[in-house]
């Protein structure tokens, strides 16, 4: 009985932090105890299955890292270590919600980085010889 | 007499929803201005680190073979489950749990200690390997210095992130956070995942590619 009433404690928790104002800042469905990701009902809080694709996403990387080198090997290791970026700072971070001109706090940044690492790379090690 | 106790308590509200959400969103912009600036820093280490090892890629895959991927992987699957552990903290608090949120930000204060204390073995392994910051004859070891410096960084910004941590279960157990009042937390999540993001690709550039 004292569980059941714990239980619908918890729930009115729940939804009295869902119907609070700071909750609605877009947070609502990570109180929930189930979740959706990608069109995908799951039996667990959005934030864990945020952890638990971003486990299968590191476990593929080094299954790809082990295997024979090549090119595909590492663009899919880029591509997938920015995808698991991605969810981190989407879900995690809560880019999602929050005023998407915080992005750009980190993408200018990253893509002048980009843009030099790649020029430099360009650059013959003896250099130019001139 | 009701009227009197209700306006008081109407205009609190209004603060809290109005000037408050405004000064929250603010703190949360400046937060993400600071972390622009440590991009920048992380990007030119990891950068520095690509044009070496694109130069160099005998020297890259020669230390790949002698440490191996497994305590560098498990470190990385650490990282992940501390991120995962500080937003199940954040999502106790929205929910008025204060316990939950103490014990969420204590489990990611642990595996940010153990996460360090990892780095400090894989270290070693690496030394002993002949992986060092200096050549035996003083002279500073190109890929050393490429490694340690983004890694070292790094690892500087988890043990700053575990005291913040335990500072924020301090105020915590002083009753300073609610569900009406988590900025703090918050703010606190965006470095830690930011910290998160980083390792991300060093893990990939660094120890895979």
């Amino acid at each position: 009985m004292s569980d059941m009433t714990t239980a619908a404690e918890h729930a009115h928790d729940i939804a009295q932090a869902a119907a609070s104002h700071e909750a609605h800042d877009g947070h609502e469905d990570t109180l929930l105890p189930t979740s959706r990701l990608f069109g995908i009902e799951l039996p667990v809080p959005l934030y864990t299955a945020v952890f638990g694709l971003l486990a299968i996403l590191t476990i593929i990387e080094v299954i790809i890292a082990e295997l024979p080198d090549g090119g595909l090997g590492v663009t899919l290791l880029v591509v997938l270590s920015s995808l698991k970026a991605c969810l981190v700072v989407w879900y995690y971070m809560h880019l999602r919600s929050d005023n998407k001109l915080y992005a750009l706090a980190l993408i200018i940044p990253l893509f002048l980085g980009v843009i030099a690492t790649i020029f430099l790379i360009a650059v013959p090690m003896t250099g130019y010889g001139y | 007499m009701a009227a009197i106790e209700v306006q008081p308590a109407a205009h609190a509200d209004h603060d809290a929803h109005g000037h408050g959400a405004g000064r929250n969103e603010n703190l949360k912009f400046a937060w993400w201005l600071y972390l622009a600036s440590e991009v920048v820093i992380f990007t030119t280490l990891i950068g520095s680190y690509v044009v070496y090892a694109f130069n160099n890629y005998e020297v890259v895959k020669e230390v790949h073979e002698a440490s191996g991927v497994f305590l560098v992987a498990l470190n990385t699957f650490l990282l992940l489950a501390s991120s995962w552990a500080m937003v199940m903290g954040l999502r106790s608090i929205q929910m008025g749990n204060q316990k939950g949120l103490i014990t969420w930000i204590s489990v990611t204060a642990v595996i940010g200690a153990l996460f360090v204390g990892l780095q400090g073995v894989e270290y070693t392994i690496l030394s002993n390997e002949g992986v060092t910051l200096y050549h035996t004859d003083g002279v500073l070891s190109e890929f050393g210095a490429r490694f340690y410096a983004p890694t070292a960084f790094h690892g500087l910004h988890v043990i700053i992130g575990v005291f913040w941590a335990i500072y924020i279960i301090l105020r915590a157990r002083a009753g300073k956070y609610s569900k009406t009042n988590y900025i703090g937390i918050e703010v606190f999540g965006l470095y830690w995942h930011f910290v998160d993001v980083v390792w991300i690709f060093l893990f990939t550039f660094i120890y895979l590619i």
